[in-house]
C-alpha cells in the first residue's frame, strides 16, 4: 500500500481555451517528500498544480490520485487527499482566523454539516501546529503577511490531507517571514510524513527545502532530481538565461546557486 | 468559545428587540393599545371585543407581514452580497424587485377580469425577479468579477427601465391601476390575512434553506480557486445561492412590494457586529431585517395616523420603503464612497 504513489501525472496535457500549457508531462510524487517546481514565469509551474488537484481538466493523459483516475472521485473526495494553497487567496474582511481553519472541514462534513468533534480537533492541532492559537480569534485581515500565510497552510492542514501543493507559498513575504513559513512545511513533511510540492521562484529556497528539483520550461520538464545535480550553471544559462555561480552551502552542506546577471553586461 | 457566547447573547438581543417593536407595532393605530392590553387580546384573554377584533383582525396581519418581510429581504440581501462578493448587493439594487414587479404588473393587466391571480402571483413574481437579478448580474460582470461601481450604474439603469416599463403597462390598463399602486410602492398599508397566507409558504421554504446555506456561502466567500480546492462545484452553488436569494424577494415584494434598503441595511449591520463569518451573518441579517423593517413601519405608521373621522381610509398612509429610503440612502452613499476608495 505504501508503495502506491500518492499522486502521479502521466503523459498529462492540460491548457486554457486554445493554449496549451502542458505538453505531455509525466511526474510521479513519493509519499512524504518535499518536491520543488522552478522554472521560468509561463513555463507551466501553476499549471501543474492546478491539474495535480483537478482544478483544471486534461485534455489528454491521466492524473492517479492514489493510483485511482482522479475523474472517478467526486469533488469533496479529492479535497480530502489533496489540499492546494493558491497563489493569492483571499478570504472575506472581518473572517477570523478559527473560522477560516474551521472551512477546511468542508470536504469532510455535509454541505450543511457541522464542524464536529473530529473536525474541531483537527481545527485545533492544525492552530497549534502554525502556531497560531493565541491569533485564532482575530480577524485574518489584522495579521502580517507571514501569520496570514500560516493561517491558509493551517486551513490546508485542517483539511487532513496527505498532499500538500503550495503555489508560490514565500512570494509576498519578507525574507525572515520566508523561512518561517518554510521552516513549518518542512517540519510537517517531517512530523506528517505528508507530501509537498510547491512552486518556487527562489532557486535558493528549493535547494534548501527541497529533496527533488523539478525544473520547467515551456510546459516540459528539463532537469529532475536533487537540487545538487539539477541546479547548474549550465541549466541556469539554458533555462532561466541568466549566469550563475554554484556555491556550496558551509552550514547544510547543500549547494547554492547564484544568479549574477544576464550575462550580457 | 466566548464568541458563540455572544453571539448567542446578540441573537436573543435581537429577537427581544423584534418582538418589542412588535407589541409597540400592534398598539400603534388610530387607536392607542397600550402593550399589556395587547398581549392580552394576542393570547385572546382579552375581556374587550374591540381590543380583540383590532389587534387580531386588523393590525396583527400588517405586523407580522412586517417580521416576514423584514427576515425576507434581510436574509435575501445577505445571501445576494455572498453570491455576487458584493457589499452593495441587495434585492432593490440588483434589478430583483422591480423585475419582479414588472413581471407581476404584466401579469395582472394581462389577466385583469379573469379570477383574481391570488397564489399564482409569487410565481410570477419569482420569474421577473430572476430575470431582472441575471440581467444585472451579467451586465455589471466583466470575467467573471463584479465591479461595484458597475453593479451600481447597471441597477439604476435597470431600474428605470423596468419601472417605465412597468408604468407604460399600468397607464395601457387603466382599471387595474388602483389595486396595483398600493401594492407597488413598496409598503404594508392595509395588508390583510390573505397576504399573511400568501407570503407564509414562501418565508417558510425560503428561511429556512437560506439559513442552512451557511457553509456553502461561506466556502464562497473566498476566491475562487480556494473555494474549487475545498471541493465546492462554485457555478451550481452560486446558482442555488442566487435562486434562493430571489426566492425569498419574491415572497417579500408579492405582499409589500418594492422595498428597497433592508436587504442592504442588515447584512451590513450583522458584518460590522458578528463579522464575515455566514454561520453568524445570515441568521442576523434576518434578525436584523426583521428589526428594522418592523421599526420603519412605526415611524411610517406613526407619521400617518389621522384623527379617526368617518371618512378617511386607513389604506392612506406613508409607505414603509420611504422612511427606509431615508435611512437606507445616506448608508449607500457610504458604503459606495469606502468601496471605490
Amino acid at each position: 500500500m505504501n508503495d502506491v504513489e500518492p499522486l502521479r501525472l502521466a503523459q498529462v496535457s492540460a491548457g486554457y481555451g486554445q493554449r496549451m500549457v502542458l505538453d505531455g508531462l509525466d511526474m510521479g510524487l513519493r509519499q512524504g517528500t518535499i518536491t520543488a517546481i522552478v522554472g521560468p514565469n509561463g513555463s507551466g509551474k501553476s499549471t501543474v498544480i492546478r491539474a495535480m488537484a483537478r482544478l483544471l481538466p486534461t485534455r489528454s493523459g491521466v492524473v492517479l490520485l492514489d493510483g485511482r483516475d482522479i475523474r472517478s472521485f467526486g469533488s469533496r473526495g479529492i479535497a480530502r487527499l489533496v489540499s492546494v494553497l493558491p497563489q493569492s487567496p483571499s478570504s472575506p474582511p472581518g473572517l477570523t482566523v478559527r473560522e477560516l481553519v474551521e472551512l477546511g472541514r468542508f470536504p469532510h462534513t455535509g454541505l450543511f454539516g457541522r464542524v464536529g468533534v473530529e473536525g474541531a480537533r483537527a481545527v485545533e492541532s492544525a492552530l497549534t501546529l502554525t502556531g497560531l492559537s493565541d491569533f485564532a480569534e482575530r480577524p485574518l485581515d489584522e495579521l502580517s503577511g507571514g501569520e496570514r500565510q500560516r493561517a491558509w497552510i493551517a486551513l490546508a492542514l485542517a483539511q487532513g490531507a496527505g498532499t500538500l501543493l503550495l503555489d508560490e507559498p514565500t512570494t509576498f513575504l519578507d525574507v525572515r517571514h520566508q523561512f518561517e513559513v518554510l521552516d513549518l512545511i518542512a517540519s510537517l513533511c517531517a512530523s506528517r510524513g505528508m507530501t509537498v510540492v510547491m512552486v518556487l521562484h527562489d532557486l535558493v529556497h528549493a535547494a534548501n527545502y527541497a529533496g527533488r528539483v523539478v525544473v520547467m520550461d515551456s510546459g516540459r520538464i528539463v532537469a529532475d532530481g536533487a537540487p545538487s545535480t539539477v541546479l547548474t550553471a549550465e541549466l541556469m544559462r539554458t533555462v532561466f538565461g541568466v549566469a550563475a555561480k554554484i556555491f556550496t552551502n558551509p552550514e547544510s552542506g547543500r549547494s547554492i546557486c547564484l544568479p549574477i546577471g544576464t550575462g550580457r553586461s | 468559545m466566548t464568541s458563540a457566547r455572544s453571539f448567542a447573547a446578540l441573537t436573543l438581543l435581537a429577537g427581544v428587540a423584534a418582538a418589542a417593536l412588535f407589541i409597540l407595532h400592534l398598539g400603534l393605530g388610530t387607536v392607542w393599545i397600550p402593550p399589556d392590553r395587547v398581549i392580552l387580546a394576542l393570547a385572546d384573554r382579552s375581556t374587550d371585543p374591540t381590543d380583540l377584533s383590532i389587534v387580531r383582525e386588523l393590525r396583527l396581519p400588517r405586523a407580522i407581514l412586517g417580521l416576514l418581510v423584514g427576515c425576507m429581504l434581510g436574509l435575501s440581501g445577505a445571501l445576494l452580497q455572498v453570491v455576487m462578493r458584493n457589499r452593495l448587493a441587495e434585492p432593490g439594487l440588483t434589478g430583483v424587485s422591480t423585475g419582479g414587479i414588472l413581471a407581476a404588473v404584466l401579469f395582472l393587466a394581462g389577466t385583469w377580469g379573469l379570477p383574481p391571480p391570488g397564489r399564482f402571483l409569487p410565481f410570477v413574481v419569482l420569474l421577473g425577479a430572476l430575470a431582472g437579478g441575471i440581467l444585472v448580474l451579467f451586465a455589471s460582470s466583466t470575467r467573471g468579477r463584479i465591479d461595484p461601481l458597475r453593479l451600481v450604474l447597471t441597477a439604476v439603469i435597470v431600474n428605470a427601465i423596468f419601472g417605465s416599463l412597468t408604468s407604460i403597462v399600468m397607464l395601457r390598463s387603466q382599471q387595474a391601476l388602483g389595486s396595483i399602486l398600493s401594492w407597488l410602492i413598496g409598503s404594508l398599508n392595509g395588508r390583510v390575512w390573505d397576504d399573511v397566507w400568501l407570503a407564509l409558504p414562501w418565508a417558510a421554504v425560503g428561511i429556512p434553506a437560506g439559513l442552512l446555506a451557511a457553509r456553502p456561502a461561506n466556502v464562497l466567500q473566498l476566491d475562487d480557486e480556494s473555494g474549487r480546492a475545498l471541493g465546492l462545484p462554485l457555478q451550481p452553488a452560486r446558482i442555488a445561492l442566487f435562486g434562493l436569494a430571489a426566492v425569498l424577494a419574491a415572497g417579500a415584494v408579492s405582499v409589500a412590494g418594492a422595498i428597497a434598503f433592508v436587504g442592504l441595511m442588515a447584512p451590513n449591520a450583522a458584518r460590522a457586529i458578528v463579522g464575515a463569518d455566514a454561520r453568524r451573518v445570515l441568521p442576523l441579517s434576518a434578525l436584523i431585517g426583521c428589526v428594522l423593517l418592523l421599526a420603519a413601519d412605526l415611524v411610517a405608521q406613526s407619521l400617518s395616523i389621522k384623527p379617526p373621522i368617518p371618512s378617511s381610509s386607513y389604506r392612506v398612509g406613508l409607505p414603509v420603503g420611504a422612511v427606509l429610503a431615508v435611512f437606507g440612502a445616506p448608508l449607500l452613499i457610504i458604503l459606495i464612497r469606502r468601496s471605490i476608495r
